[in-house]
């Protein structure tokens, strides 16, 4: 028996020596974030080629590596990467900042014309002209007619029966009449979703001019003008076979590129009413979209071998690759790219099983990642997110529809703590939807800082925006309001501010707070200054609002009560954007939630985000869908009136009486649609504006937007990643030390 | 014993039909509509258009099976006799009787067999391993133990099977990691093959048997207190049975008394486990296949779960009632092979 005794204590020592261990390996809290690393990653053509480096991603790869996410409902990150790592000459590409450049290394030339349309209409006519000798992975020179390609397939009934999509050409001059075209109908009219058109086999606004020049004419009024029309001008060549298959040509007689014949070739099979008639490069298009070894890659690197086993995906460098936009070439000879497992993410970088771990956020990882750092043997490149956590409101209806509401929320939140805490000191605060990395902030930083407001925390000013807005009853419509007599505020509501369907007469709190309701004394409507709050469930950032804003003092004692109501993802998806099928029951109750947005690029365009539903109920009830908060700010210039489109930011100002007198609703439209592409003065009046009046009305409370941290086996050389630059854009730049 | 089968097997259809419809129903009440999604995706290419947008959704919900070609709702239960293939859609039967058991959304819009192809091979090649391990090494120690009971042997495994049994998988799986493959370095962390590697053949397996080394000692370690716990209790019961100690009286052997006699009556209630051991094998472990970045089932059925992929979902759990109600007819016909005072014939 002392012998088992023994065993037993053994093991037991044993495991919690282990345990012991395992936490003792924790890394060192409390160190903040270390300024600047010892990378740039500036283009640097002069490393040897040679090594391998293993890239990871938590997201599994799917194997879609030529045209991810074509035709579905979500593109898969990591085989995005993959497409980026083998996808190149885009004629336009996007730089470090998240801003679209033109591509020297491809584009010789490139020439923007304005295009007299008729009826008023103007489009907007871009001819490029590329290098030539520049070679695809198997050799091939690449012509004009390899950029127009997929444009010209990918438009098509074709595509549209084998992958769902044909919408490649959409923003071009022509598209209706060019995919409607079905191989046999030249020339008739067509009813399609744009009305009836006459269907035409040519695309009158893709242009295949010589063996190395092509055009491309945006269409206006829908897509031109628009400040990055320009950007309809980014497309990539791609291998004819890969997109077009045997016996098809790219043509143009001199109105229009076109596709040959063979491309619309059918083939029926059965008789009567049984028979069914399918494109012949339907199973080409399904088939060469997963050939990963057939046909050529345009970008740095090629796909040498695909392990759908273990999802890992092997690539090799091509050495015909002439670089990208600031001509650089790849020096990492092999790249393996496999799934990352979050848990065990820093063993697999120490065990050598991936190179790089990206996107670090919680503070004990990346003091984790900063102790590697010190080895030696790990770098690490960090920057601010581009994008940030948020308390998001619906402003049309609810206490929250009201600016005053919103403001005291902010005034009573402490950002910078909250911020602090969630980030473990690891982020900062924002105080508009911007990006401190994107240029037109850069640009304005000192003047934003300088004039946006940062809500620091005031229960005095709290209380005064809410005695502003009204919010001054007590609830038998006694005033001023006396937490004595009424625990929270209530505000007199104006006819007009019944909201939609009259709803605010009726609205109540939920759950235990129901009985705090809109209540009627004489023919005046009193509603609480009662927020229902919606939650996803183990939320951490939910956790700390809960006991920032439900169990601290501060709304208590403004008289301002919230509650809180936790569901999955999808069903607050479907309060938020009132969806039935999502579970919306019809009746708005919840008016804030707590999420997160971001950017992938810099583009901007918040054009249809802002409803108009005082001169246009059309207009409203076509866009509320594409609103994010329901909010109407349109007063007193309306972008609806032909007069005002194409104002520029200081004949506005002077139409409107003043810079602070615009509404969103026209300056999100006029930023993207009244600038002319590359006009970056014009523009960043707007975008100052945008920000600015954002600020003021605070449809959202940016909360915390983090700094992510990158770490790398230090025997890559070169490694600088940014918010819109990760790891398979950076590798580009690197070398592996070992091969130098 | 044939008439018994065919009696058993109408009665698995008419349950699986029972629980299809369940199960059917269920996923329906899920506030989530994948023809608003689908369309959603597209929203950008239809800022200009938003009644376009509505038809691009409507007839994505014709496609689905979800509304006739005019647009009206499809009721539940044609949708559900539509989802099996035994009435039309569209115009021809294509449902899970002619092979067609969805699409799959999750990662990229394939059909749900293909999705799922790698993922059961690997689940397969794993669990057949680690069942088999688990087996044989539970079973001679279960014996072992419920002949030597009481021994400090015993005592010892005992106190060691219940640690086993009681530790969650996560925390045995970190535990593990920590020791086997950071501090000893003998495994690697995750993964299923060497990275960027080229091997085929057997170099190919091999890599692979040292890539499923751990997730199959962790498997194993963590099944082996339950089982071990059950063969010493089938088996102490049936050492104390009256024919066993008549089996003594005789002077048969001990192997033979403990083999051949108590083994087989110990068998009956350890043969249910075996079996749904063995049929567990299609279904993958959660816990291990996430924490070791494996594609196998259970990864799968999670991800789908999260994504809301119902019809990869609901294919995944038609197979396991499927393999559930054939598993239970396996155990009933293999209770009569074992005893055969049990007849399964009426």
């Amino acid at each position: 028996m002392k012998k088992t005794l023994r065993l037993v204590a053994v093991l037991v020592v044993l495991v919690l020596a282990s345990t012991l261990v395992f936490a003792a390996c924790k890394p060192d809290s409390g160190s903040g974030p270390t300024p600047g690393t010892d990378t740039n990653g500036v283009v640097n053509n002069d490393f040897k080629v040679g090594g391998t480096v293993i890239l990871g991603s938590t997201t599994q790869m799917g194997g879609d590596f030529r045209w991810t996410g074509l035709g579905q409902s979500s593109a898969n990150a990591a085989d995005q990467d993959i497409q980026g790592l083998t996808t190149g000459y885009s004629t336009m590409e996007l730089n470090q900042g998240g801003s679209y450049v033109w591509n020297n290394t491809v584009v010789k030339s490139h020439n923007e014309e304005v295009i007299d349309a008729g009826e008023g209409v103007e489009n907007l006519r871009i001819t490029i002209e590329i290098n030539s000798g520049l070679k695809m992975s198997g050799g091939t020179e690449v012509t004009a007619a390899h950029f127009l390609a997929y444009t010209l397939a990918m438009s098509t009934p074709v595509s549209l029966e084998a992958l769902g999509y044909n919408l490649a050409g959409q923003a071009i001059a022509g598209y209706a009449e060019y995919s409607a075209y079905n191989g046999t109908n030249d020339g008739q009219a067509v009813s399609t979703r744009y009305g009836s058109v006459t269907a035409s086999k040519k695309f009158a606004g893709l242009r295949l001019l010589d063996t190395y020049k092509f055009s491309i004419e945006i269409a206006g009024p829908d897509y031109y003008p628009y400040y990055y029309a320009d950007t309809y001008g980014a497309i990539s060549p791609e291998d004819l076979n890969l997109v077009l298959g045997e016996g098809v040509e790219v043509k143009d007689d001199g109105d229009g590129a076109y596709l040959s014949d063979a491309w619309y070739a059918t083939t029926t099979e059965g008789e009567g009413e049984e028979a069914v008639t399918t494109y012949d490069k339907d199973a080409h298009l399904q088939a060469s979209r997963y050939d990963y070894y057939t046909y050529e890659y345009t970008g740095p690197y090629t796909v040498d071998r695909w392990n759908a086993t273990s999802s890992e995906v092997t690539l090799k460098i091509n050495p015909n690759f002439a670089g990208n936009f600031e001509g650089q070439k790849p020096h990492v000879e092999t790249i393996v790219y496999r799934l990352l497992v979050q848990s065990t993410q820093f063993a697999q970088l120490q065990a050598g099983e991936v190179d790089v771990i990206v996107g670090l956020t919680d503070g004990s990882d990346i003091n984790q990642a900063l102790s590697l750092v010190k080895t030696g043997n790990y770098g690490e490149s960090h920057y601010d997110r581009a994008g940030y956590g948020k308390l998001q409101f619906n402003c049309d209806f609810s206490p929250t529809m009201f600016k005053e509401v919103r403001q005291a929320i902010a005034y009573s939140l402490d950002r910078e703590d909250f911020a602090n805490t969630f980030t473990q000191g690891f982020g900062s605060v924002v105080n508009g939807p911007y990006s401190v990395n994107f240029d037109s902030y850069v640009e304005l930083q000192d003047e934003l800082e300088a004039n946006l407001n940062p809500y620091s925390v005031s229960a005095v000013k709290a209380a005064q925006v809410l005695e502003q807005g009204g919010w001054i009853y007590n609830a038998d419509g006694s005033t001023p309001w006396d937490k004595s007599k009424s625990p929270v505020r209530y505000k007199k509501l104006a006819a007009t501010e019944y909201g939609p369907n009259n709803i605010n007469q009726s609205y109540k709190g939920v759950g235990e707070d129901q009985n705090l309701a809109t209540v009627k004394i004489g023919n005046d409507y009193f509603m609480p200054l009662v927020i229902n709050w919606m939650s996803t469930e183990d939320n951490a950032v939910s956790e700390l609002l809960t006991t920032k804003l439900i169990e601290g003092t501060a709304l208590t004692n403004l008289g301002m009560k919230i509650t809180k109501t936790e569901t999955n993802f999808v069903k607050l998806q479907g309060e938020l954007s009132r969806i039935p099928d999502y579970g919306y029951g019809g009746t708005p109750t919840w008016s804030m939630y707590n999420l997160a947005t971001g950017w992938n690029t810099a583009m901007y365009d918040y054009a249809y985000n802002w409803i108009s539903n005082k001169d246009n109920e059309e207009m409203y009830d076509a866009y509320i869908d594409y609103s994010v908060n329901f909010l109407s700010d349109d007063e007193p210039l309306s972008w609806w009136d032909d007069e005002n489109k194409g104002l520029t930011f200081d004949e506005a100002v002077a139409k409107a009486g003043g810079a602070d007198k615009l509404g969103m609703n026209y300056i999100s439209y006029a930023m993207v649609y009244s600038v002319d592409p590359g006009d970056v003065d014009e523009y960043n009046k707007w975008f100052y504006q945008y920000l600015i009046r954002w600020n003021e009305l605070l449809p959202d409370i940016p909360l915390y937007s983090n700094i992510y941290y990158d770490c790398y086996n230090s025997k890559i050389l070169n490694f600088k990643t940014s918010p819109f630059f990760g790891p398979s854009d950076a590798i580009l730049y690197c070398a592996v030390s070992s091969a130098q | 014993m044939g008439r018994y089968i065919v009696k058993r097997l109408i009665y698995i259809l008419i349950v699986f039909l029972i629980l299809s419809f369940l199960m059917y129903v269920i996923y329906d009440l899920i506030p989530f509509d994948r023809a608003r999604e689908l369309a959603d995706a597209q929203k950008a290419a239809y800022k200009q258009d938003p009644e376009g947008l509505e038809r691009l959704y409507q007839r994505y919900r014709v496609e689905l099976g979800l509304a006739d070609s005019s647009g009206n709702d499809i009721n539940i239960v044609r949708r559900w006799l539509n989802w099996l293939g035994i009435t039309k859609l569209n115009g021809k039967f294509n449902g899970i009787l002619q092979g067609n058991f969805g699409v799959s959304y999750t990662n990229v819009q394939k059909p749900v067999m293909e999705v799922l192809r790698e993922p059961m091979m690997n689940t397969l090649f794993i669990n057949i391993l680690a069942t088999i391990i688990a087996l044989g090494i539970t079973i001679p120690l279960g014996i072992f133990c419920a002949v030597k009971k009481g021994s400090k042997r015993d005592t010892a495994i005992q106190v060691g099977s219940i640690i086993g049994y009681s530790l969650p998988t996560f925390i045995t799986a970190i535990l593990f990691i920590f020791l086997f493959a950071i501090v000893l370095k003998w495994f690697p962390v995750s993964g299923q093959e060497t990275p960027g590697s080229q091997l085929t053949g057997a170099a190919r397996f091999f890599d692979r048997l040292y890539y499923m080394a751990l997730p199959l000692i962790i498997m194993t370690f963590c099944s082996l207190g339950g089982m071990t716990r059950y063969v010493r209790a089938s088996m102490i019961e049936a050492l104390s049975m009256d024919c066993i100690r008549t089996a003594r009286a005789k002077g048969v052997k001990e192997k033979v008394v403990i083999y051949s006699h108590a083994w087989r009556n110990a068998l009956i209630p350890i043969v249910t486990l075996v079996v749904g051991w063995f049929l567990g094998i299609f279904s993958g472990s959660i816990m291990v296949e996430n924490i070791f970045g494996l594609n196998g089932m259970g990864k799968v059925y999670i991800n789908s779960l999260n994504a809301n992929d119902y019809d990869v979902v609901l294919t995944l759990q038609m197979f396991y009632v499927f393999i559930g109600l054939l598993g239970n007819l396996l155990i009933d016909i293999l209770y009569g092979f074992i005893d055969p005072r049990i007849r399964v014939n009426k």
